[in-house]
């Protein structure tokens, strides 16, 4: 095979999976109700959510939106029961969670736990600032706060 | 000379209220009692505009049965379409009256978010919401 056809095997892709990963969608296996008058979507059984930023997934999704020069854009996500959401090499679980667009922040509540390849943390409510890449994990007491080192990275 | 002219404007006013009473008569009795048994109309390749409360609606399908005058069915390859979205689908049932479609058939729905796979849809055009029964996928645009 001649090079220029390797450069032009690779080009493609590179454009197919750069595609293929930022597709944004919503599944749902049991319903979704699209309601035009309140401005939202609301997903049932086992759902996964995907935008640009993250991966989520849950029993239950309410997604509101707005309408911006003729499209429809995903302002407010909300997250019932068994919430996971992954981003990046991190993982959120929580009963409840909610991103809002205009500031990229996931709030989770209930349950919550955040695990990334070097650790476990535990507690009841978690802040993520995806733009700041800031975590804020709170405890609803001292003791509920919990820090698990994991395993694989701690002997590394 | 004056009273032969008298006499027949009198006679045309007799005329005219009697003729207006006959209108009158015939205009003023009951309807008709019987029944009409509308047959079922069926019209291939069919397009048309239909008025709802969401607006102007334009639906089509290889067949077009009419079974009363609120409902009509898409029979085969179907489209609802208003300003908000479109559906393809299959075997679309309409209540005008009530402003309900649905369908059992799976349904692409293409609105200004993204593209939207069901297995099946039940249009509340009255009440603005469109629920889609069993798996469903609905691809974002970027």
């Amino acid at each position: 095979m001649s090079s220029i056809n390797r450069y032009f095997l690779f080009f493609i892709f590179i454009i197919f999976f750069s595609n293929a990963n930022s597709e944004s969608f919503v599944k749902a296996g049991d319903s979704l109700i699209w309601d035009s008058e309140n401005k939202s979507y609301t997903a049932l059984g086992d759902v996964e959510f995907k935008n640009d930023k993250f991966i989520a997934f849950s029993d239950k999704m309410l997604a509101y939106y707005i309408e911006e020069k003729n499209e429809e854009i995903f302002t407010k996500i909300e997250l019932f029961d068994n919430v996971i959401i992954e981003f990046k090499d991190e993982i959120f679980k929580g009963d409840y969670a909610i991103y809002t667009r205009e500031d990229n922040i996931i709030k989770l509540t209930g349950n919550v736990s955040i695990e990334s390849p070097s650790r476990l943390l535990t507690g009841s409510e978690l802040i993520a600032d995806i733009d700041n890449n800031k975590r804020i994990l709170n405890s609803a007491n001292k003791d509920s706060l919990v820090e698990v080192l994991l395993e694989n990275n701690a002997n590394n | 000379m004056n009273l032969n002219l008298n006499k027949k404007i009198i006679n045309i006013l007799i005329i005219f209220f009697l003729g207006l009473q006959v209108s009158i008569y015939i205009y003023n009795q009951k309807p008709l009692t019987e029944n009409f048994s509308q047959k079922k109309i069926t019209v291939e390749n069919f397009s048309s505009i239909v008025l709802s409360k969401s607006g102007i609606n334009k639906i089509g399908s290889e067949k077009l049965n009419k079974i009363d005058e609120d409902n009509i069915y898409l029979e085969g390859n179907s489209y609802l379409e208003n300003k908000d979205y479109k559906i393809y689908g299959k075997n679309i049932s309409i209540n005008l009256s009530k402003e309900i479609s649905n369908s059992d058939e799976p349904v692409k729905v293409i609105n200004s978010m993204g593209t939207l796979k069901g297995k099946g849809f039940k249009n509340l055009d009255y009440d603005g919401k469109i629920f889609f029964e069993g798996e469903v996928e609905f691809v974002i645009n970027k």
